[in-house]
């Protein structure tokens, strides 16, 4: 029998069979906070914010995605499925809680990008956590082999 | 001859600053998790890093800017909570692209001020220009006097709230969000809008292309309580509510990936 290959390197190989892109496959793995509403009910949204309300998280919605409830990360352009019931007339909450929680973990593939490749100081973790170490300081641009600096620099 | 000079004096870098060898001046005076910066003498590069260093490597969380007189691209890229007072007026792109700053500016802005902003809270006591909250991702823009034309353009979410009037093309190709004006507005509110809701207390001059009023609900009124009240702007005045029509709106065809562009 021949083995599957995994979706990662079908992204590569045969990125024309990838039809969804969220966070599962971007970490290549489920998040525990995916799955159980008792890890995200203590999540502080006003706390996380900015202001004196919801601040940016207003515009946060619980959407779908393939038909499975999801709430999308901005911060990785992927959506982040939701697999617990969610209480009706709380959706929006359980979506703002679930998406917070992640960014807060560092999980967002965003946040791991930024380690890599920001070109400026910032907080590695977002403006969600206080006192995140700064990233960004010493980024160098990559040189390409045989590459010169443009005459007259 | 001196331009000649001038050009021979940058250096090349791949980010493309304008000085690309610009430290951070240190000259802000630090006092525990406060600081004062007068940015008399300082360019609008040494201004952002000195920012940056406070913010980023200093712990500070509330910084005071005095004599910004009117520079552009002040305060931008912010990527942390914090409080930041500009002492006075900005010029064009203030407080772009920043997630997180509660900023208050007691002058007024040039165009485009907050462009891009993820979150955060901007309060500016003056007018602002045009293109103000361009393509503004989040938070909330409280601009007490006038906005100028095409305010709101390619808003993808957040508030901007004016307290006086707003120009021509307000809301222009609108996303997603919340425009309050407590004034007029120009001729084209709203024109090509794809969603998003636009309140006008004044008279509206002309409606754009797919621009229609919408029915106002109970949570339009809890919206516009909370804001009014969060910022001490008094009694909210009767507003009318205008959202999209609809009729270009055609968005189930697209791929999913574009479809993301706008969530």
């Amino acid at each position: 029998m021949t083995e599957q290959p995994h979706s990662h390197e079908l992204a590569y190989s045969e990125p024309e069979k990838i039809k969804e892109i969220d966070a599962e496959f971007l970490a290549g793995h489920r998040f525990p906070y995916q799955e159980d509403i008792s890890l995200v009910e203590d999540v502080d949204l006003l706390a996380a914010t900015p202001g004196e309300d919801l601040n940016w998280l207003e515009d946060i919605h619980l959407l779908e995605e393939e038909g499975v409830p999801a709430v999308f990360d901005r911060y990785s352009n992927s959506f982040l499925r939701i697999y617990f019931p969610i209480p009706e007339g709380r959706e929006d909450e359980i979506a703002r809680k679930v998406l917070i929680k992640h960014l807060q973990s560092g999980n967002s593939y965003g946040i791991q990008l930024k380690e890599i490749h920001c070109k400026f100081p910032q907080p590695e973790l977002g403006p969600w956590v206080e006192g995140s170490r700064t990233v960004g300081t010493d980024w160098q641009p990559p040189v390409l082999e045989g590459w010169e600096k443009p005459v007259g620099h | 001859m001196e331009a000649i000079a001038g050009e021979r004096r940058i250096s090349y870098d791949a980010r493309g600053l304008a000085e690309p060898d610009a430290v951070a001046p240190r000259i802000a005076e630090i006092d525990g998790e406060k600081a004062r910066l007068d940015a008399r003498d300082l360019t609008t590069r040494t201004i952002n890093l000195e920012l940056r260093r406070l913010l980023y490597e200093e712990g500070v969380k509330e910084v005071e800017v005095f004599n910004p007189m009117s520079r552009h691209s002040l305060g931008v890229g912010i990527l942390t909570r914090c409080k930041i007072t500009f002492h006075g007026s900005l010029g064009y792109f203030a407080c772009g692209l920043i997630d997180g700053p509660e900023v208050h500016i007691t002058g007024r802005v040039g165009w485009s001020a907050c462009e891009n902003m993820m979150s955060g809270v901007v309060v500016v006591e003056g007018n602002a220009g045009s293109l103000t909250g361009a393509a503004l991702r989040g938070g909330d823009l409280v601009v007490k006097g006038r906005v100028g034309a095409r305010t709101g353009i390619d808003q993808k979410g957040g508030t901007i709230i004016t307290l006086g009037s707003a120009g021509s093309m307000t809301g222009f190709m609108m996303q997603r969000g919340r425009i309050i004006i407590c004034g007029d507005v120009g001729p084209g509110l709203g024109d090509s809008m794809y969603d998003g809701t636009i309140y006008v207390a004044g008279k509206v001059r002309s409606l754009g292309i797919d621009c229609v009023p919408g029915e106002w609900t109970d949570a339009d009124t809890e919206l516009i309580e909370r804001k009014f009240r969060i910022y001490g702007l008094g009694s909210p005045p009767e507003f009318q509510k205008f959202v999209c029509g609809k009729q270009l709106y055609n968005y189930d065809s697209l791929e999913p990936a574009e479809r993301k562009l706008v969530i």
